[in-house]
């Protein structure tokens, strides 16, 4: 399975490039922080790690940095921007193998 | 097989009694997940990559507990992350090893020498320490990258049996395994004096490091069919035998993604251990309203599509061994004469 480019840094405008329920499913797939703008204009930055669609009220919850748990509603969001780093992007086998590769190509190694 | 006996004895009368009640969704194990922090960052891993703010969390004593109560299963895997940095870990094993549940604790093993020097454990049937072994030493630190953890294992391993404690190990494998290093392996354990081992394909997580090592379904047929055939009797393995058999193409079974739930900070984990689709806020919630038709090998779900992994397969292998005489049959020569 290919790892897709990592969203870090994206911030879709909703219902142009892309509809409430993908950004959403992207953000909740996303592991990093994300920062949530609802329609009053407040804003939210933590980790998305819940959403329903599938329910009378779609609704999402993040975790702040505190560990605060928020629920919004789907039709409270004007925005997400996936704000926070991609921890899953890291490359930490490549770096292994480029680390075993050094040491190898060491003549004390 | 190396299972005790009271421990078939319990998980044959749960399941019993669970199908004598007509329930059709039962959970096998509990996969409590305490915290995702852990001390290495394995490269066939995707449980682990969170913002700093949330690995620095984990769940209370109390909220694990509660989660065992509510589900309800005869035996409780603690996962992660690694355990052993869960602050909270003797006085939850204490608790749970009090309830008469099946304890095993899945951990690295780097830090379970310096939490037994400090008396965190005690020997007791209901726990054993699941040491996370990938293979012989090259394999294995490959596998975790970081060059010693496999010393350091088995010397923990040492430690841990000498003052008494249960001892399994768990593998998991990825394409590139080598068969016959992996029969060394198997010797390799046995010779240490683990009580019994567990191996499974790796699963193929999107936010694993390396995304290029991971099974196919076809290929883990035919590494497991190379790797156990003929097994040698001295080989004790700590899962089921219909289980390996499935694992070496002889069983077409079908996923039991609820057999083994998974419980962590967010909540109820829909649909399994691997997957992270969602989270129901009770145990109930996620029997009762996850669309279990869409996961599995049949459903046609490219996630599910590869995967044999135990979590999902030895429930099968389980309700296999207890659905019919056929499958007791099999399962008890299996047991008995060790052949696969």
């Amino acid at each position: 399975m290919a790892e897709e480019e990592s969203l870090e840094g994206w911030a879709p405008v909703i219902g142009v490039e892309a509809t409430l329920d993908e950004v959403v499913d992207r953000a909740f797939d996303y592991r990093g922080d994300v920062t949530l703008v609802t329609a009053r204009g407040d804003e939210l930055v933590g980790y998305l790690y819940n959403r329903d669609r599938h329910v009378a009220q779609p609704f999402l919850q993040m975790f702040d940095a505190d560990g605060a748990s928020h629920t919004f509603r789907y039709s409270e969001i004007s925005a997400i921007r996936f704000t926070g780093r991609d921890t899953a992007a890291a490359k930490s086998y490549e770096a292994w193998l480029r680390r075993k590769a050094e040491a190898g190509s060491r003549p004390d190694a | 097989m190396s299972v005790p006996l009271s421990q078939m004895w319990t998980v044959a009368t749960y399941v019993l009694g669970q199908r004598l009640r007509g329930r059709e969704r039962y959970p096998l194990v509990l996969m409590l997940e305490p915290l995702f922090r852990c001390n290495l960052a394995c490269a066939g891993c995707g449980k682990i990559q969170y913002p700093a703010h949330l690995l620095r969390r984990h769940l209370t004593v109390e909220q694990c507990l509660a989660a065992v109560k509510e589900c309800g299963a005869p035996m409780v895997s603690i996962p992660g992350g690694e355990p052993l940095m869960y602050p909270e870990i003797g006085r939850l094993v204490e608790a749970l090893v009090e309830q008469k549940k099946y304890v095993y604790l899945c951990t690295n093993a780097i830090l379970l020498e310096e939490k037994l020097d400090a008396g965190l454990f005690t020997p007791s049937k209901y726990l054993s320490f699941s040491i996370h072994m990938d293979g012989l030493r090259e394999e294995h630190d490959e596998a975790v990258c970081r060059d010693g953890v496999f010393d350091v294992a088995v010397e923990a391993i040492r430690e841990a049996l000498r003052r008494g404690f249960r001892v399994t190990t768990n593998t998991t494998l990825f394409d590139g395994a080598n068969p016959l290093r992996m029969r060394e392996f198997f010797d390799a354990m046995m010779d240490l004096g683990v009580e019994g081992m567990m191996v499974s394909p790796g699963y193929s997580y999107a936010k694993a490091p390396d995304q290029e090592h991971f099974l196919r379904r076809q290929r883990a047929h035919e590494l497991f069919r190379t790797m156990l055939a003929d097994p040698k009797k001295r080989w004790r393995f700590n899962q089921s035998p219909i289980f390996l058999q499935f694992l070496m193409g002889k069983h077409d079974f079908e996923c039991t993604p609820w057999g083994n739930p998974t419980y962590n900070l967010f909540g109820w984990q829909r649909p399994c251990y691997l997957l992270q689709e969602g989270y129901a806020a009770s145990f109930k919630e996620l029997i009762e309203t996850t669309r279990w038709e869409d996961y599995g090998k049949r459903s046609g779900n490219p996630k599910c599509r590869d995967c044999m992994v135990h979590c999902g397969y030895e429930p099968t292998a389980v309700n296999h061994t207890f659905g019919s005489w056929r499958g007791f049959r099999e399962s008890v020569v299996a047991t008995v004469t060790g052949r696969l």
